[in-house]
């Protein structure tokens, strides 16, 4: 009995129409993504549709969530598990099927890549000005509160607290220091404008906060907008609350306070990644085409500076002539400030080999198999007279 | 045949999910000083997603103009061509529009209190067109002392290196507990047009009856 049950799930595991039903899934998700993206945005339909196990749908009239659809990494990770297993059951293994084991192989290795894209990949923007050196990426839809300890002359001590941390309110300690932020309030997005004679009394009393009246907005989507998110966090020191601050990527200047003679910025930002190395821009070029506006060529010259490697060089990055280095790959995105200000998109993607070389293995097996076939077939013509 | 190797899926999503719920810790970084702050990208013209996603995008069209701060509200004459409107997004008090053709934008904003400090708006106004930070020696040489019917208004005027410029011409004022900021940014030629006017404007700075 449980043999019977373990080989009929090996058969629908290995079965063809699994694999014709995981393709069908897929191309249904590849439309609706395409669609929802007019509401969602491209960000947020990937992840509703993409790199989800399950697509979700809200009952009309209720909070209630049901899942309608399976998301594109469980289709993903079921075609990789029906593509192996049906590979070892029915291809056998003899030469004579080589460049199929290889064709498979490569298929293989694609979904698989795309499942480490999905998890591993990390996408962050480098903004440069001609003259200035950076030392950081920066993530564009991510948000973080810095608690920057200023009090150094030659460095800063930056603690980033992420904004999902602040999401989970409650307390958080900033390691090596006696200061702990208590995060009494968080808004995802926010409207933020004077406050009134009609407003509620503010929530915040210290900084610039107390005159700021915060109203909660639901979270944008497109791609061009960005949530202005708000958050209400009290400082606390050897027992001493700094008061309650509303910080915000709205609010521009930072806001300080001291505690036992040292300083401590509240800035929220976009959430950075510091590098081990500098970027420098030496020059920002952004050709057109004589007589019009039209874009022929962008191409940022930057100077990379690491002193871990006593390196120090220019580097030309051009449209689809990305810099990879250190395990990031450097592109030509954007620009601005009449041109003297150049941004950098930065991928790091540990898999970002693996298409490439499925690619190959496909093209590879695909090219083997043709010659085993033909040769069979040549000796088989070759062999016709002889029996005639 | 019956597979074996059941438990390796289980453990490839295992540790997705692991790869997925990481990341939430306090980071430290020890870093040198920054020779200047971040650049906004938000201001970039003709950027792509990720060019527009690194700055918020605030909603223009719908956000009520703010109210009256307590201790009194400024006013201010427009010279012959400007128009003004209360609001324009956010934390802006009013926008004023001048006839200069060319990118120029001239804002008007209130903030109780000390609003951060008279160093670090100048600081971050410079940085805005790609300036680094002065130092409260090179603040005070930077100031220009307008005399406004309001009172004395601190104005600066700063302009980006390269080849095409940006330049931001600004006044910072403490008018009863609040501090108002006038600022006009733009292009480094429209705004030197508008200038002569804008200082007028700056100089007719009184609280409103």
């Amino acid at each position: 009995m449980k043999n019977r049950a373990a080989s009929a799930l090996w058969g629908a595991v290995t079965s063809l129409k699994l694999t014709i039903g995981c393709l069908a899934a897929l191309m249904v998700l590849v439309v609706a993504c395409t669609l929802a993206q007019v509401k969602l945005g491209t960000w947020g339909a990937v992840e509703v549709y993409m790199r989800s196990w399950l697509v979700w749908t809200e009952l009309p009239g209720t909070r209630l969530k049901l899942p309608i659809f399976p998301g594109g990494a469980l289709v993903g990770l079921v075609l990789l598990v029906n593509l192996i297993a049906a590979q070892g059951k029915r291809l056998e293994l003899s030469w004579k099927k080589s460049g199929l084991w290889i064709s498979h192989a490569g298929l293989v290795l694609l979904v698989a890549g795309e499942f480490v894209s999905g998890v591993f990949q990390r996408e962050t923007q480098l903004a440069v000005e001609e003259g200035q050196t950076v030392n950081y990426v920066e993530a564009p839809r991510e948000l973080e509160l810095a608690v920057i300890d200023t009090t150094d002359p030659a460095h800063d001590d930056v603690f980033s607290v992420p904004a999902t941390t602040l999401a989970r309110r409650g307390r958080v300690a900033l390691p090596g220091t006696p200061v702990v932020l208590n995060v009494r309030g968080y808004h995802r997005n926010a409207q933020l404008t004077n406050r009134g004679p009609q407003d509620p009394p503010a929530l915040a009393d210290a900084g610039i906060g107390a005159g700021v009246a915060v109203r909660e907005l639901p979270p944008v989507s497109r791609d061009e907008e960005m949530d202005t998110s708000a958050a209400l966090v009290e400082p606390i020191a050897g027992g001493r609350s700094y008061g309650t601050w509303l910080v915000s990527n709205a609010l521009g200047a930072p806001q300080t306070f001291q505690h036992e003679g040292r300083t401590y910025q509240l800035v929220m930002r976009h959430r950075r990644e510091y590098l081990p190395y500098a970027v420098t821009l030496k020059d920002f070029s952004h050709d057109v085409y004589a007589g019009t506006n039209i874009p022929k060529n962008f191409s940022s010259l930057v100077r990379i500076t690491n002193p871990a490697h006593a390196e120090a060089r220019d580097v030309l990055i051009y449209m689809n002539q990305p810099l990879r280095y250190e395990g990031k790959a450097f592109y030509q995105s954007s620009f601005g400030k009449n041109d003297t200000l150049s941004i950098l998109q930065v991928v790091e993607n540990p898999g970002w080999l693996l298409p490439y070389v499925s690619t190959v293995l496909v093209m590879l097996g695909l090219g083997i198999h043709f010659a085993i076939t033909l040769r069979r077939s040549m000796r088989r013509r070759q062999a016709l007279p002889a029996e005639a | 045949m019956v597979p074996r190797n059941h438990s390796r899926s289980f453990i490839f999503v295992a540790l997705l999910g692991l790869a997925a719920g990481c990341g939430d810790d306090v980071a430290h970084y020890r870093v040198p000083k920054e020779a200047a702050a971040p650049p906004e990208a938000a201001a970039v013209p003709g950027g792509g997603p990720m060019a527009g996603g690194a700055g918020p995008t605030m909603p223009v069209g719908d956000v009520p103009p703010p109210p009256r701060p307590a201790g009194g509200a400024l006013a201010w004459t427009l010279p012959t061509g400007w128009t003004d409107s209360r609001g324009g997004g956010g934390m802006r008090y009013a926008t004023l529009r001048s006839p200069v053709a060319g990118k120029v934008d001239v804002s008007v904003t209130v903030l109780s209190g000390e609003a951060g400090g008279e160093l670090a708006n100048v600081n971050r106004w410079r940085n805005q067109i790609g300036l680094p930070p002065l130092d409260a020696a090179g603040l005070a040489a930077a100031r220009k002392p307008v005399r406004a019917k309001v009172g004395a208004v601190s104005l600066y005027d700063f302009t980006s290196e390269g080849d095409r410029r940006s330049r931001v011409v600004a006044g910072f004022a403490m008018v009863a507990g609040n501090t108002w900021f006038v600022k006009m940014s733009g292009d480094e030629g429209p705004v030197g047009q508008a200038r002569p006017d804008f200082v007028r404007i700056v100089e007719s700075l009184r609280l409103e009856e």
